[in-house]
């Protein structure tokens, strides 16, 4: 569709516009126009044309008439409103603002209860994190304690069973060195009888060897 | 033709009179009950409801209310709580009054000088005695600007006591005026209307023009009832703040 198409639908759309509002215009137009012509005839048919002159409002005779109604309806008005529109208004007006203030308050205290509630979880949660940390303590204070006992029993253990090795060890040798006295007493015995005619008795030989190993250790 | 000022006479209704004085139920006095039942009656089916969040009639004479509260809490302060009602009387009927002249065919009780003059004269006695109960003999320094010169002094009471004494004058012409001159206005537009269809040919065709102007002044007169009910209303606030506060 080109752009001359397109205009021209538009204005072709336009004209039909302008048309119907004309249209109405003219209805109205020759609305007001029959109106006036009724209201001509209308008038010049009820014509009294009273050119009395002078405002209407400056006739003393209608006053007394204008106050007192004024006073009475003034004063039934000022009843009406007072017992009736006056309370009606403001008791609707204060329960709303007292609903409102109410509410306000309502919302105070959530956020107060929700605030202490968080402080509360705040104290349990660090509570519970300081007796985390003590009984981690405790456990580790234990454990070491009880290291340190093992520990203690094991090494006297070791001691004893150390000192027990020792004893046996300082017997077995006392006994070996008894041994080997008299092994020695024997072995030096034999030699003299077998390689002199010189007899001695055991305990002279027994008496030079132990001599002899007294002073040699 | 009819004058314009036809519109403002008074029609006797029914017939009364009372120790001698005529007190005929004329259109004036239907239209001052239908003032007071329409506003009364508007006020009071609209805050049937009564309910905490307000539907839209209801909220318009919530609207009306307070209005009329701030006004009076603006120009007087707490001191005037006590005459809320009277205020908030005066702006209704004089509002509603003022409205329902604008309809056609209907009677503009406050374009009646006697009856604004009535009410300002009331309200002007009204505010001079709750000055004097309130202030006793000391009401009178109101009459006395601080820090005047002494040897202007006679000339400045004078102007004072005149200025305070053209209260009621002023008050009652101003809603009169306007209410006298916005009607009259119409109804000069109107005639001009039907003249112009009975002089035929060019005048006949253009005659729509004046109603097309009375279309607008409608809407003008729409302002200005509710505008004058707005003025005479806080005029009366502020006498009334004078009384109490002096100055």
């Amino acid at each position: 569709m080109s752009i001359i198409e397109k205009t021209a639908i538009l204005e072709a759309k336009a004209e039909i516009g302008m048309s119907q509002i004309m249209n109405k215009n003219y209805q109205v137009y020759f609305g007001f126009i029959f109106f006036n012509l009724y209201a001509q005839k209308a008038l010049a048919a009820g014509d009294k044309s009273d050119s009395s002159g002078g405002l209407p409002q400056l006739d003393i005779s209608t006053w007394p008439t204008q106050l007192f109604w004024l006073l009475i309806t003034f004063s039934i008005g000022y009843i009406i409103i007072s017992t009736l529109v006056v309370p009606s208004i403001s008791t609707v007006l204060e329960n709303r603002s007292d609903k409102i203030s109410s509410d306000v308050q309502k919302a105070k205290n959530a956020n107060e209860n929700a605030k202490k509630a968080f402080s509360s979880y705040e104290a349990s949660l660090t509570e519970a994190r300081t007796q985390a940390a003590n009984t981690l303590a405790n456990a580790v204070n234990e454990a070491k304690s009880d290291t340190a006992k093992r520990e203690a029993a094991l090494d006297k253990k070791l001691a004893t069973n150390a000192k027990k090795a020792e004893e046996s060890l300082a017997e077995v040798r006392k006994e070996t060195l008894s041994s080997l006295e008299e092994l020695s007493t024997e072995i030096s015995q034999k030699i003299i009888s077998d390689l002199t005619p010189v007899k001695v008795t055991k305990s002279v030989v027994k008496k030079h060897v132990s001599l002899h190993a007294k002073l040699q250790n | 033709m009819h004058s314009p000022v036809e519109q403002f006479t008074i029609k006797v209704l029914y017939s009364l009179t009372f120790l001698g004085y005529d007190i005929s139920f004329t259109n004036s006095s239907l239209f001052m009950v239908l003032a007071v039942l329409v506003s009364s009656a508007f006020l009071y089916f609209a805050m049937r409801p009564a309910s905490i969040i307000p539907g839209k009639v209801q909220c318009l004479a919530e609207m009306m209310y307070e209005f009329v509260a701030n006004i009076l809490d603006s120009n007087v302060g707490k001191e005037g709580k006590p005459y809320f009602p009277f205020i908030f009387t005066l702006f209704l009927f004089i509002l509603f009054s003022n409205l329902l002249g604008l309809i056609p065919y209907s009677y503009t009780v406050t374009s009646q000088i006697v009856v604004t003059f009535a009410m300002a004269f009331t309200i002007f006695i009204g505010v001079t005695l709750i000055g004097l109960f309130k202030h006793g003999l000391h009401f009178f320094s109101f009459f006395v600007p601080e820090g005047a010169p002494k040897v202007l002094l006679p000339l400045i009471i004078l102007i004072e006591v005149i200025s305070y004494l053209i209260r009621p004058v002023s008050l009652s012409v101003r809603l009169f005026a306007n209410m006298l001159a916005g009607h009259t206005m119409l109804k000069v537009f109107a005639g001009l209307a039907v003249m112009m269809t009975g002089a035929g040919g060019f005048l006949l065709v253009s005659s729509p023009l004046p109603l097309l102007v009375i279309v607008a002044l409608t809407g003008l007169e729409l302002l200005v009832a509710m505008l004058q009910a707005y003025v005479f209303t806080i005029l009366t606030c502020m006498y009334l703040n004078d009384a109490l506060h002096l100055h």
